[in-house]
């Protein structure tokens, strides 16, 4: 009995200290390499712009200097760039809500209800999952310009209606709603539930983790656009989401090194919020869409 | 996928229950006479009800989808084979496949664009795959430090890729931080962003090291899920640990990285943002993508939007045959 238990008990070898140092070599080099470049940024959005050059030759160039000018300094040079944040997480929330509901409720059409062409319609939606997004950018502009939503502000409604539908979640959504038993819904329906109020009070509440992970995608995807919110609101500063806007402070000239990393920065914050609050969904979304 | 077909024959299995417990029971009494409920299509039946709140539930992703999904490949397909202008639509050339020959026999930037897009491709997937692995391998393992070290390696996905972009183009400026490093390491300063033999690859290095930590995730999440018994059993048939990574780890989590692999390449097919920002997909076409050329040709050269179309359907062919080979690939030997 005693032998089976120690034999249990792995011995520390000089291999396994070895391969142990080694991995945390390993992983402390590849650490600096993906954090320098982060922590620099911050830390020399501290700085002014002349001091970061000047501390570029020493072990200063890693050390903060408290100075918080360049900071005050983009709020005042860019009027818009704290509105550019502001319209970041409004065009994330619009689009996060009308995915929701939009590709749900198809969904929801798709897994439940028999109807004619409904087994036509799911075919298409898997033949478009076959289609790069990107390439519909050009024919997306020429029927906006027919629906006239490329017209002053209209073109916020043009920038964010195409975002909406998608056959990738309401794939996922239907995937998800196909494994929850029916007998969920007809419970509800003797208790008097009508099918909308279903939805969203049996149906809603089961499929959260998809609602999440569609809700987190959505938003990273949203929050990252940038080549249709480029062309869209080209002669719009005051539209312009964040992304976007940072090009403008990033191409000013004369270029203001620390105005641009404290923009950088400082459009960081709200994203990394998100994160920190949100993470046990985030990599449960991220672990959900890798499990499929 | 498995799902979705368990659930649709329960569907069946039900109905064929329903039946029969029909036929068996004689009917007491005819039910009395009521509004149809029921209607036949085709040789099949629907209910009204369902039709009326399916299509109710499903109308807005309908209209939307046909306005903003369907209705701009109808565009492409058929504004490849004209010349037309973003900017003048009214007046339509029909030119039949010359936008097509265009694109393979005359326009060398198509091939470069090609060229670009596959060489970042190529490189970019095998590079962040390993490095993705790699991390969650080690990871995984009960060393100290282990959540620290986690969301070191996730901070620059939280990075927008914009601010991606913008950080290293600063970083690596002329007058830049590591320019200034390697001079004071002895070296000589590097073009980088700016050398068109390096800027490809730098756009690969960057991409590798914000997206890593997401692959990282949900190949560490793969890992958790392999059970624990399979690892002993190898151990005490006297394993080691190469032989438990080629026999076991990887055959164990096939699924979740044949997930990981399409996902990357395709997306690694749809670069665009990074060259929009950082180069312009310069210098001298060296980071022009596929993509990007695209775009470009559609929006901002004039004329370009039946040339542009005719790329794009090439682009989503050769995507989906991309797609298409390596699933098949991939799940051919798929037993776990």
């Amino acid at each position: 009995m005693e032998t089976a238990i120690r034999k249990h008990k792995k011995p520390i070898t000089v291999q396994k200290v070895l391969t142990k140092s080694a991995f945390y070599l390993l992983l402390t080099v590849l650490c600096v390499i993906f954090l320098f470049p982060i922590f620099w940024m911050v830390m020399n959005s501290l700085k002014p712009h002349a001091q970061i050059y000047a501390d570029m030759n020493s072990w200063k160039t890693f050390l903060p200097a408290f100075d918080f000018g360049a900071y005050g300094e983009l709020f005042t040079m860019f009027t818009y760039f704290g509105r550019s944040i502001l319209n970041s997480i409004f065009y994330c929330a619009v689009t996060i809500i009308g995915v929701l509901i939009v590709n749900s409720l198809a969904a929801y059409a798709l897994s439940r209800f028999k109807f004619p062409g409904h087994k036509v319609l799911v075919t298409i939606i898997i033949l478009l999952l076959m289609i790069p997004v990107e390439t519909s950018i050009v024919p997306q502009v020429i029927i906006l310009r027919n629906l006239g939503l490329l017209k002053g502000e209209a073109r916020i409604i043009g920038y964010l209606l195409p975002g909406i539908v998608s056959p990738m979640y309401i794939f996922q959504f239907r995937a998800f709603f196909l494994g929850i038993p029916k007998e969920l819904e007809e419970a509800a329906a003797i208790d008097g539930c009508g099918r909308l109020r279903t939805f969203f009070r049996v149906i809603a509440p089961c499929a959260k983790p998809v609602f999440a992970t569609v809700a987190i995608f959505t938003f990273m995807g949203q929050w990252n656009e940038y080549v249709f919110a480029n062309f869209m609101f080209a002669s719009y500063e005051s539209l312009k989401p964040l992304q976007v806007f940072l090009q403008l402070v990033n191409t000013h000239n004369p270029k203001d090194l620390a105005c641009v990393l404290a923009a950088l920065t400082f459009g960081t914050i709200p994203i990394a919020i998100v994160y920190i609050f949100f993470q046990r969904w985030i990599i449960e979304g991220v672990a959900f869409s890798g499990l499929k | 996928m498995e799902n979705v077909e368990i659930a649709e024959n329960r569907v069946e299995d039900v109905e064929i229950a329903d039946q029969s417990v029909q036929d068996i029971l004689p009917s007491p009494k005819k039910p009395p006479k009521r509004k149809r409920a029921y209607y036949k299509l085709f040789g099949k039946s629907y209910s009204f009800a369902d039709t009326k709140v399916g299509l109710a539930f499903l109308a807005p992703a309908l209209v939307l989808g046909i306005i903003f999904v369907v209705t701009p490949i109808v565009i492409s397909l058929s504004y490849a084979f004209t010349e037309a202008d973003i900017y003048n639509l009214g007046e339509l050339k029909w030119v039949g496949f010359d936008n097509f020959v265009k694109a393979f026999a005359d326009d060398p930037l198509f091939w470069t664009a090609l060229k670009n897009s596959v060489v970042f491709t190529v490189c970019v997937v095998p590079l962040q795959l390993v490095l993705a692995f790699g991390l969650a391998l080690i990871l995984n393992t009960n060393l100290k430090g282990n959540t620290f070290f986690r969301w070191a390696f996730f901070v620059p996905v939280m990075l927008s890729l914009a601010v991606t972009s913008m950080l290293w183009m600063n970083l690596l400026a002329s007058d830049g931080i590591i320019n200034n490093l390697i001079v004071s390491l002895g070296g000589s300063p590097q073009g980088f962003l700016s050398d068109p033999d390096q800027a490809l690859f730098v756009i690969v290095f960057i991409s590798a090291w914000q997206g890593a930590g997401y692959q990282m995730l949900i190949f560490l999440s793969g890992l958790k899920n392999v059970p624990k018994e399979i690892y002993e059993a190898a151990e005490l048939d006297g394993a080691n640990k190469v032989q438990t990574l080629f026999h076991i780890t990887i055959p164990a989590i096939k699924p979740t990285f044949s997930f990981v692999f399409i996902t990357m390449l395709i997306g690694a097919f749809r670069l665009i943002t990074q060259p929009m920002i950082m180069t312009s997909g310069g210098p001298d076409n060296a980071t022009l993508t596929l993509s990007y050329y695209i775009y470009n040709q559609g929006v901002v050269y004039e004329g370009g939007v039946g040339y542009s179309s005719a790329m794009a359907l090439i682009y989503t062919v050769f995507m989906s045959a991309i797609a298409l080979t390596s699933r098949k690939f991939l799940e051919k030997d798929n037993t776990i």
